[in-house]
């Protein structure tokens, strides 16, 4: 199949990539780029575990084809932390016991991210609904809501 | 309050950093070089004969590097369908491409005849001799048709408490095939204490009821992936998400005809497992096939909706359940008869059903259980296999006999809760379990004594147990010249476990909890481990992690008693460093002074040994007490309350501990409210996240969890497995609450708005 020029730029990284139209940009992250972090739950935009930061949005990149998103600014769970600080979304995560597997965290961690970022003032049933987008088995909700309460606190008293 | 300074705290997870920057390295995640993209081929109907598989076309697509059948299995163990197919789904042959795109195409591009044959879903009718039957005259041996009606005819008695009538029309169904045989049972349990024919004739009330419990699946969140890469020599790896590596590796030595030696499987982070993580067949062992045949390392990842369509789901089942007590509230006879649907292989956990007797001095008890075949993938275990089924029976039906008897709920159950010295049904005593101090702490921090409840909003209360297993575990502690301590072990990290692990070692050894750090070695180099399930990890490890530490610590009073020249038995370790008994002045040693003298010693560094296999556990009870509104307009039930307490024997990280209770409650909670996997003719139909509900946080409050502490005398400090009880009650929890709130009950999961409307509607509202 064809392959287009794309070019993107990742956690502030340029890629000039050659990709098939078919390939997600889950697909281009993972399989052409190499950055595992973002997860693959269920291919179809219903678990949040690929939520990407995409130009200041939380976009599911296993619906976003990557020759869609040339030009633009990406960053993943890779790119989060900065000068070996995690960022405070990652450290509440740690303090309050808000993942267990953790396969479903950097989809997670990386909407909340987005949410706080838009409106650290939400009430904790905005959060819970806000973060329906988002999947995990293994907690129940009662920790990460912790988490992003607490990060959402945090933020809120620093700016 | 704690005598321990390192577990019972809440520390920080040994895998805190990697799991929140997407560093933790998962099986999708590993990528070795030349490494090719498998896809297995499905079958698209859910019963058929095949007539013939042609891969031809298939093989012309450039990128396509292996396709494999049932005929490259050497040893000839099923591994892919050959002649016929028993459910959607059903691996027929598998390809590796050199681009995930390329296997899916070339899977698309293998031909397979179908002779489509008549297809059973559903138990109560796959049971009837009139049945499709999956394997022909395979089972024919299986229990006779005249006993099962009989035991039909005795429950069948009290038709008028009866909501669903599944089971008697079942029985004039089958007065039809006096002389026939069954052919679709795959199994049978039975078991029984005292006479419950005597035993229910004492009775002043008798409940009968039917309850229909739905398939569900895990649903980890990380598909079933593996990565194989056979070299030259005949020597395999396998990177597999598994909640077993030491299974997997005797698990394809056993399929394949490999030796033990030439496996080496690396387990890899496990994004989930629940008890479905076990698996050979699934995908580990296409993997090794494909890259034997292929040369080259081969990944094979489910999408979701193959996870649904031919995952190791929970069983379904069917429970007719008698319960009889006195007027002032004893329990004195129980009965049960359950069709588990196993699908298409044996295996459900039909012996489960005796968890119907709950936690309960019950003098009379029968259970009869059978294994049902139907046209669906087989089934595994989820967290307490079986037990939320059985629970969910017993529960509901115990709340059914204290409405007619006029007693609290929470009251009734304590009444009839076995104490310490009981007889145990199973043989031996009741040991010291908190039944009651963990309902009694439920109902206290829910404001169950004087709960108030609007219009149409109920409260719901139950029990349930779980007893956790144990299993053979090896683990190595080195102890290092700057007195930092390493730990080596095999088994999988269950959400928390390898931080349990190194908590009680820091405990034993004296030091900062920061100090020691874990590694898992993979089945060439870790002693043997059991896999983690079934709630052994902390129990066994936990054990086997003591064992070594205590190895360590002798050693280091040895090598101490040396260097301060004084009797081991007036040394004590403790801050990382060993001291003189009342010497003055004080004399000490640091930890990791001793470990750089070890060098030089005859004897050699310091190196504990722990190997441990098995001890009796106790029971944990798990209590949960839920408040309810239920909308009577559209049927949707909104939870206003949910709060658990579970007897956890000794929590050693509380933090962890709670995430297990609010997890598994809320797992307990979608199984009653939300999922089903849903079949027709063609197979499962709902294989995704938005026709198969799982919740999310929109569809929860808070998990209020209460840790109860009565410690089992077998577990490292007192602990008991956690993970699998706070799914044991949620069902029933549910249900009750549903029905205080609207006054009837729904005894078919999942309580779905239109069946709320639909009772409420028969009902006459």
């Amino acid at each position: 199949m064809a392959k287009h020029p794309v070019a993107l730029t990742v956690n502030g990284d340029e890629h000039d990539l050659l990709i098939e139209p078919r390939k997600t940009l889950l697909a281009v992250l993972r399989d052409t780029i190499g950055l595992t972090g973002t997860k693959e739950g269920c291919s179809t935009g219903d678990c949040g575990a690929c939520t990407v930061i995409v130009d200041g949005k939380a976009v599911t990149s296993c619906m976003v084809l990557g020759v869609t998103v040339s030009g633009k600014e990406i960053t993943t769970i890779e790119g989060l932390a900065s000068d070996g600080e995690l960022h405070p979304v990652q450290q509440a995560f740690i303090d309050t016991g808000g993942y267990q597997c953790g396969f479903c965290t950097p989809g997670f961690i990386m909407a909340s991210k987005v949410l706080i970022d838009e409106d650290p003032d939400r009430s904790e049933e905005e959060f819970r609904h806000a973060l329906g987008g988002n999947i995990c088995r293994c907690t129940g909700y009662t920790k990460i809501l912790e988490a992003v309460l607490k990060a959402a606190k945090q933020i809120r008293t620093s700016t | 309050m704690s005598e321990y300074s390192v577990v019972g705290q809440k520390v920080t997870r040994v895998d805190a950093v990697e799991k929140v920057t997407g560093a933790a390295q998962y099986g999708a995640d590993v990528h070795p070089p030349g490494m090719l993209y498998g896809k297995i081929v499905r079958s698209k109907h859910a019963h058929a004969n095949i007539r013939s598989i042609d891969t031809s076309e298939a093989e012309k697509l450039p990128g396509v590097r292996a396709i494999i059948t049932q005929d490259d299995v050497p040893s000839g163990r099923r591994v892919f369908a050959t002649d016929k197919v028993l459910y959607l789904g059903e691996p027929l042959a598998a390809v590796a491409a050199t681009d995930p795109d390329i296997a899916e195409e070339a899977a698309e591009l293998i031909k397979i005849d179908y002779e489509v044959l008549p297809v059973v879903q559903d138990v109560m009718e796959s049971i009837k001799p009139s049945a499709p039957r999956l394997h022909g005259d395979d089972t024919k041996d299986g229990p006779n048709r005249r006993e099962i009606t009989g035991q039909i005819r005795e429950l069948s008695r009290d038709k008028e408490n009866d909501h669903s009538d599944a089971i008697s029309k079942l029985e004039a169904e089958l007065e039809k095939y006096a002389d026939e045989v069954y052919y679709n049972i795959s199994a049978e349990s039975h078991s029984e204490a005292g006479d419950v024919e005597k035993g229910f004739a004492e009775c002043d009330i008798v409940v009968e009821d039917t309850y229909v419990i739905p398939r569900v699946h895990q649903t980890y969140m990380e598909p079933h992936v593996s990565v194989a890469s056979a070299d030259s020599s005949g020597k395999v790896t396998v990177w597999a998400s598994t909640q077993g590596p030491f299974a997997i590796r005797s698990g394809i030595a056993g399929t394949l005809g490999i030796p033990l030696t030439q496996i080496n499987v690396i387990g890899t982070t496990m994004g989930g497992g629940f008890g479905g993580r076990f698996g050979v067949i699934i995908t580990h062992v296409p993997a090794v096939l494909l890259s034997q045949k292929s040369g080259r390392p081969v990944r094979v990842q489910m999408t979701r909706e193959e996870e649904f369509i031919d995952g190791r789901p929970a069983p379904g089942c069917v429970i007719k359940l008698k319960t009889g007590a006195t007027k002032d509230g004893r329990i004195l006879a129980r009965q049960a008869l359950a069709f588990w649907d196993s699908g298409s292989v044996s295996g459900a956990s039909i012996g489960s059903t005796i968890r119907v007797r709950g936690v309960y001095k019950i003098p009379n008890l029968k259970i009869d259980a059978y294994g049902v075949h139907t046209n669906k993938s087989g089934t595994a275990a989820y967290r307490a296999p079986g037990a939320p089924q059985a629970i969910f029976a017993g529960e509901s039906q115990l709340d059914e006999i204290a409405e007619r008897i006029g007693m609290d709920p929470v009251k009734f159950r304590l009444m009839n809760m076995r104490e310490e010295g009981d007889k145990v049904p199973a043989g031996g005593e009741e040991p010291k379990v908190g039944y009651k101090e963990t309902l009694e702490a439920v109902a206290d921090a829910a404001g169950w004594w004087d709960r108030e409840a609007d219009e149409n909003q109920g409260w719901g209360v139950a029990v349930g147990d779980w007893t956790n297993g144990c299993g053979p575990g090896g683990v190595y502690v080195s102890v290092h010249e700057d007195g930092s301590v390493r730990i080596f072990h095999g088994s999988m990290d269950i959400t928390g476990t390898d931080t349990a692990i190194t908590q009680i070692i820091a405990e034993i050894l004296t030091v900062p909890y920061e100090s020691v750090t874990i590694r898992r070695g993979d089945t060439d180099s870790a002693p043997y481990s059991t896999g983690s399930g079934g709630s052994v990890v902390t129990f066994t490890m936990g054990n086997t992690a003591k064992l070594a530490a205590e190895d360590a610590h002798q050693r280091v009073l040895e090598l101490a008693s040396e260097r301060l020249n004084a009797n081991v038995e007036n040394l004590e370790l403790r801050e990382g460093a060993v001291h003189i008994v009342s010497a003055d002045p004080p004399k000490s040693i640091s930890l990791g002074e001793l470990a750089a003298y070890s060098l030089s010693t005859t004897g050699g560094p310091i190196v504990g040994k722990g190997s441990f296999a098995r001890q009796p556990s106790t029971p944990a009870l798990a209590a949960q007490i839920a408040k309810v509104e239920v909308d009577p307009e559209t049927g949707r039930t909104r939870v206003l309350k949910l709060v658990a307490s579970q007897d956890v024997g000794f929590a050693i990280n509380p933090m962890a501990v709670e995430g297990q209770i609010e997890g598994g409650t809320v797992q307990g909670y979608a199984w009653a409210m939300m999922e089903e996997m849903q079949y027709n003719e063609n197979g499962n139909v709902n294989p995704g996240f938005v026709d198969y509900r799982v919740p999310t946080s929109a569809d929860l409050p808070t998990v209020e969890s209460v840790i109860v502490e009565v410690p089992a005398p077998n577990g490292p400090y007192g602990a008991k497995g956690v993970g699998e009880p706070p799914i044991t009650p949620t069902l029933a929890t549910m249900a009750n609450a549903v029905k205080d709130a609207i006054g009837v009950r729904i005894n078919e999961l999942p309580i779905k708005p239109e069946k709320v409307v639909d009772a409420l509607k028969s009902n006459g509202h």
